[in-house]
């Protein structure tokens, strides 16, 4: 590994230096802040508090996005929805990346029968209808945001494995690394010197996408009574329930459409800052 | 080699472990299939009932369960719909007394063609768009790239969709969808034009992961000590790019393309939905709603080993691809 | 320039082609086993029943020309059309009624009118004669000979086990396929016994949501459709037709009388106090909607304002929780079902806020339509958002629920002896008048114990394109009419 300079500098320093990085930390700053006000009740109104003579009015200084067909405030079910929305992608992105990157990686490098079986066990999950796991586990286990992130989790986990195992395929193979295991370093040492800075990229581009599509994944789940419970938000719930009074009310599609936006695009420049800080090899512009 | 030597060397050799793998792989989804299907509450008599149920006498019942296979033992019932499975016949479909076997034979070729077409469009538009911003990172271009694939990725699917229908038919009259689908072969033209839409949409969903993963590929592999050394040996750059770089980065856009070609196979319910194509998502999702199990179990026995496909494919492609992969 | 006379080919007419969006496809062509709401629709175009029921919701001859009831309404002697055919040609007779009637009654069709028609004891007859005897006294029993699932089959085709293969009847339109999940043909009867059909084609095109079929209703790829979804209705152009009728069917929050804590009257009343119905209405069915009783057949219709609180009255609310021991407010889980229907989320959400501000917490429990349908069936569940079918007849709609003996007792959560001696009243009288007392008095028992919470019912939407003329809907949700629809 090549260095660019004689005094090492920590990757913070990298990450400052990509533009990308810290438009999406600031985006980030602005999500986390949106779900401490949330989760404190820190909002202008209650989200489930129903104005009904107020209902299906735009924008206005009173309800700054508007309400919905039940008059609720649009503004503080949004940045309730963005709190509710982050748990539940968070937790089964993390999981599934926690599970799914060792597996790949063990999958990878250790190959034969063992490979084989961490391929084919990702493959029943991955043949399986997301909905039927869905509904199985909250059948089974409850209605709460815990059994949604899980049956996330579970959709994912091949995903990550599939992921991570393939450019360990290709560094295992190469020349540099037969030899260091010919030469007897230890499997660990392997792994972590050559064999994860190699991983590390695709598998952060795949968890920024992963919480991006979580949130997505979630609205569908919802819709079927699976994710988030009406009356709570979630950004994903209020789109796609927005659906059917688009025509009349434009607010409660957009501002909800707005903010999954801006977590998708935060998420995924905070992704590419830290692949930059953290690939030594690469640093971008 | 002694005779144990020699049988684990063929039991354990890849061949045979694949294919034993790939049957373990099938048998276990079978299984996972039958019981979660049973443990969700709600059975097919009352799927197809509804509140009907409540008025039918406990003889009516029972003789419904036998009509329904759902008399027998758990394990019972596992073997009789497994036996017959394996012998080419994947049952019934209690509503419409046709042969799974026949609805999947018209639902697939809409599902694949559907996938294919998504898949197609979606990894052509990311790779354009992925190399495209990677040429010149920090730039206009890249940020503009960058931009589509954001967009693409943030749009819902529903949203883009009911987008797409409102403004063609509303507004300019025309909705192909509106019409009855016709198959590629009745019809080719109509059919294309019944498959652009919704094609267009899932290419979108597609191009978004596909365009993140080439941009973040082609960076990573431009920085490699060899494609240095090739450059500083004096080679045309032109041709780094291509021999090099594109082949070097093709493993993880490979990797993408595989997964989003399994999940449209898996059938995309809420574009086939909106343009009434009658895929495998829809039989699939009408057959849990109504707890019609042999359907459900069955098709999902005809995905799996589609993917499994797709994924023998897949690594085959990376053997290809990546020279340094050995068999 | 040609002189004289000019030989003219006669102008092919083009064919009149309907073409209807519907969002479900139906499920079987047994028109007797046949409850699912889409098949019994497309059923109900290709055979036909003794009795109809026209667009104000009366009773007219059907298949049958003509009819009395004996003194003590246990016979009903019935005279059939003459010279009415089934699509293959074979004359409709005294022996199809026998065949039909007696298959609907055998316990191994699991004919869904079964219960409906079980006081028939004996069907007999010849030619254009039948006569049907009862076990007791039950005058509603000739409404319940109306509608597809009391379908009069060809005899042979019952003998031939053909019914739920093919479809032979003696409705408007003939049966020609069934591509399943795509489409429903059928083409136009020529010897249909009521006026000539004018419609050459009508075929039943499933396009899975509704906004999709207001978009190939706008693009003209379609030309008729029903509609559920109040908003998507409300985005009707003036391009095109609305019909929109108040249905059968009603949204209410069932309660379960037998669990705690909704076994003390004074917090079902409570409840029914606290909800103000035009809200409901506003919010979850955008407006679309009629606040109702507990009966919706129009001859029968409850007086919504025949209630303990017609309106909000929070002030009662707080007095009947106080008395019942929970002045501190409660907790109600209500399962419901968001696939269902379009407005259910809607009333449970607005139902929930409403009673919240009672002190009331209404939990809702969101569940996949199998899972709510199970527990519903069996009574496990304090409160439920459903949305019901309703009849033409007041008895065919609860006899199943509120009688102890009625099959979805268990469902309805409640019984006593007044109601089942009411229920037993109704049965008996044949008069309308008579009738009319005894239905305003269970409806009015009904309300004063609040045994269920009745919101509204729904209109049902049909949007067409402007070229059909002649449609009128009717409020079953049957499109019999189509009958005598033209394309200009």
């Amino acid at each position: 590994m090549k260095r660019d300079s004689l005094k090492p500098k920590g990757g913070l320093y990298y990450y400052m230096q990509s533009t990308s990085g810290i438009v999406g930390a600031l985006l980030l700053l602005f999500m986390v802040i949106v779900s401490i006000c949330a989760v404190f009740g820190w909002l202008p109104h209650d989200p489930l508090e129903q104005n009904v003579e107020f209902a299906m009015q735009g924008p206005s200084t009173t309800f700054w996005f508007g309400t919905d067909e039940f008059g609720r405030d649009i503004f503080s079910r949004s940045l309730d929805g963005m709190r509710r929305s982050l748990t539940v992608s968070v937790s089964a992105v993390s999981i599934a990346a926690t599970i799914g990157v060792t597996l790949g990686i063990l999958s990878g490098y250790l190959g034969r029968w063992f490979d084989q079986l961490i391929v084919r066990l990702s493959d029943v999950i991955f043949a399986f209808p997301a909905i039927l796991l869905a509904l199985a586990i909250v059948s089974t286990l409850g209605n709460t945001w815990y059994q949604t992130s899980l049956a996330i989790a579970v959709v994912y986990t091949p995903i990550f494995i599939r992921v991570a195992r393939g450019p360990v395929l290709t560094v295992k193979e190469m020349d540099y690394v037969k030899v260091t295991r010919i030469l007897g370093f230890s499997s660990l040492r392997i792994l972590r010197k050559h064999i994860l800075p190699n991983v590390t990229a695709p598998i952060v581009v795949q968890v920024a996408l992963s919480l991006s599509w979580a949130i997505l994944t979630e609205s569908g789940l919802s819709f079927l009574g699976l994710g988030t419970q009406p009356p709570n938000a979630s950004l994903g719930l209020m789109v796609s329930e927005a659906q059917s009074i688009a025509a009349f009310a434009w607010w409660a599609l957009f501002f909800p459409s707005a903010f999954i936006t801006i977590v998708v695009v935060g998420l995924n420049l905070v992704g590419d800052g830290l692949r930059d800080a953290l690939d030594p090899a690469r640093r971008s512009s | 080699m002694s005779f144990g030597e020699r049988t684990s060397r063929i039991l354990l050799s890849t061949p045979v472990l694949r294919i034993g793998s790939i049957f373990t792989t099938l048998f276990g989804i079978s299984i996972f299939v039958f019981l979660v299907l049973r443990v969700i509450p709600g059975d097919s008599i009352v799927g197809a009932f509804g509140i009907e149920t409540g008025v039918l006498t406990p003889e009516q019942i029972a003789q419904l369960k036998i009509y329904y296979g759902i008399d027998k033992s758990l394990p019972m019932q596992y073997l009789s719909w497994m036996q017959s499975f394996l012998t080419g016949n994947m049952g019934y479909s209690y509503s419409t007394g046709i042969s799974i076997a026949s609805l999947t034979a018209k639902a697939l070729p809409v599902t694949i063609e559907l996938a294919l077409i998504g898949t197609i469009l979606g990894v052509v538009m990311g790779i354009a768009v992925g190399t495209f911003s990677a040429r010149k990172p920090g730039s206009i271009r890249d940020f503009a790239g960058q931009l589509f694939g954001l967009m693409a990725l943030a749009v819902p699917g529903f949203v883009l969709s009911t987008t797409i229908v409102t403004i063609m038919a509303n507004k300019f009259h025309y909705f192909p969808n509106g019409y009855e689908f016709v198959r590629l072969w009745e019809d080719p033209w109509m059919n294309l034009q019944q498959m652009m839409f919704p094609g267009l949409v899932l290419g979108i969903a597609v191009a978004a992961p596909v365009m993140r993963t080439t941009r973040s590929a082609l960076l990573e592999t431009v920085d490699k000590d060899f494609v240095r050394t090739a450059i500083g040996k004096g080679v045309n750059p032109r041709k780094v790019q291509t021999r090099h770089i594109l082949r070097n980065s093709l493993i993880p856009i490979v990797t993408m393309t595989g997964i989003q070609f399994g999940y449209l196979l898996g059938g995309a319910v809420i574009v086939e939905n909106i343009f009434s194509l009658p895929g495998m998502g829809r039989q699939v999702l009408y057959a849990i709603t109504r707890r019609e199990y042999a359907t459900v179990q069955s098709s999902v026995m005809v995905f799996a080993i589609l993917f499994i496909a797709i994924n023998v494919i897949t690594d085959l492609i990376y053997r290809k691809v990546d020279p340094r992969i050995k068999k | 320039m040609v002189a004289g006379v000019a030989f003219v080919a006669p102008a092919q007419a083009a064919s009149k082609d309907l073409a209807i969006g519907v969002t479900l496809d139906i499920d079987k062509l047994d028109p007797h086993t046949a409850t699912s709401f889409s098949t019994v629709r497309m059923l109900g175009l290709t055979y036909g029943s003794l009795v109809e029921v026209g667009p104000k919701l009366d009773i007219r001859s059907g298949l049958a020309a003509s009819w009395g009831f004996n003194a003590d309404s246990t016979e009903l002697r019935l005279k059939l059309r003459k010279g009415v055919k089934f699509h293959d040609g074979s004359a409709f007779d005294a022996e199809d009624v026998k065949a039909s009637i007696n298959r609907v009654l055998d316990t191994k069709t699991t004919a869904a009118a079964r219960a409906n028609i079980a006081t028939i004891t004996s069907v007999t007859g010849s030619g254009l004669s039948v006569l049907i005897k009862l076990s007791v006294p039950n005058a509603p029993i000739l409404a319940a000979l109306d509608g597809v699932n009391m379908s009069m089959l060809s005899s042979d085709d019952i003998a031939a086990n053909k019914i739920g293969k093919t479809v032979n009847g003696t409705g408007p339109f003939k049966f020609v396929s069934w591509e399943p999940g795509q489409s429903v043909k059928l083409e136009k009867n020529a010897t249909y016994w009521k006026a000539p059909v004018k419609l050459d084609t009508v075929t039943f095109r499933i396009i899975p949501t509704e906004a999709s079929i207001l978009a190939a209703l706008n693009a003209g790829t379609i030309q008729f459709s029903v509609l559920t979804s109040p908003t998507v209705a409300l985005q009707v152009g003036k391009n095109l037709n609305l019909y929109r009728t108040p249905g059968l069917g009603y949204v209410t929050l069932q309660l379960n009388a037998r669990v705690a804590p909704l076994n003390k009257l004074d917090v079902r009343l409570a409840i029914q106090c606290a909800i103000n119905r035009a809200e409901v209405v506003k919010t979850a069915a955008s407006g679309e909607a009629k606040v109702v009783g507990p009966i919706t057949s129009p001859a029968y219709a409850s007086d919504p304002n025949d209630r303990p609180c017609p309106n909000v009255d929070l002030a009662k609310t707080k007095k009947y929780l106080a008395d019942a021991g929970y002045a501190d407010g409660l907790t109600i889980k209500a399962i419901v079902s968001p696939t269902q229907y379009a407005t259910a989320s809607g009333t449970a959400q607005n139902l929930k806020a409403q009673l919240a501000k009672a002190g009331i917490n209404l939990e809702l429990d969101i569940l996949d339509n199998a899972t709510y349908v199970s527990r519903w069936l069996a009574g496990d569940f304090a409160a439920a958002v459903a949305n019901n079918g309703g009849r033409i007849d007041p008895d065919t709609m609860y006899t199943r629920y509120f009688p102890s003996t009625g099959n979805l007792n268990k469902v309805a959560g409640y019984s006593s002896a007044t109601m089942d001696a009411l229920f037993l009243k109704g049965k008996a009288t044949g008069r309308a008048a008579e009738r009319k007392v005894v239905y305003k008095q269970i409806s009015q028992e009904l309300e004063n114990n609040a045994v269920w919470i009745w919101l509204f019912a729904p209109y049902e939407y049909r949007a067409a394109a402007k070229n059909v003329t002649g449609f009128i809907p009717l409020a079953t949700g049957s499109l019999i009419e189509l009958r005598v629809v033209d394309l200009k």
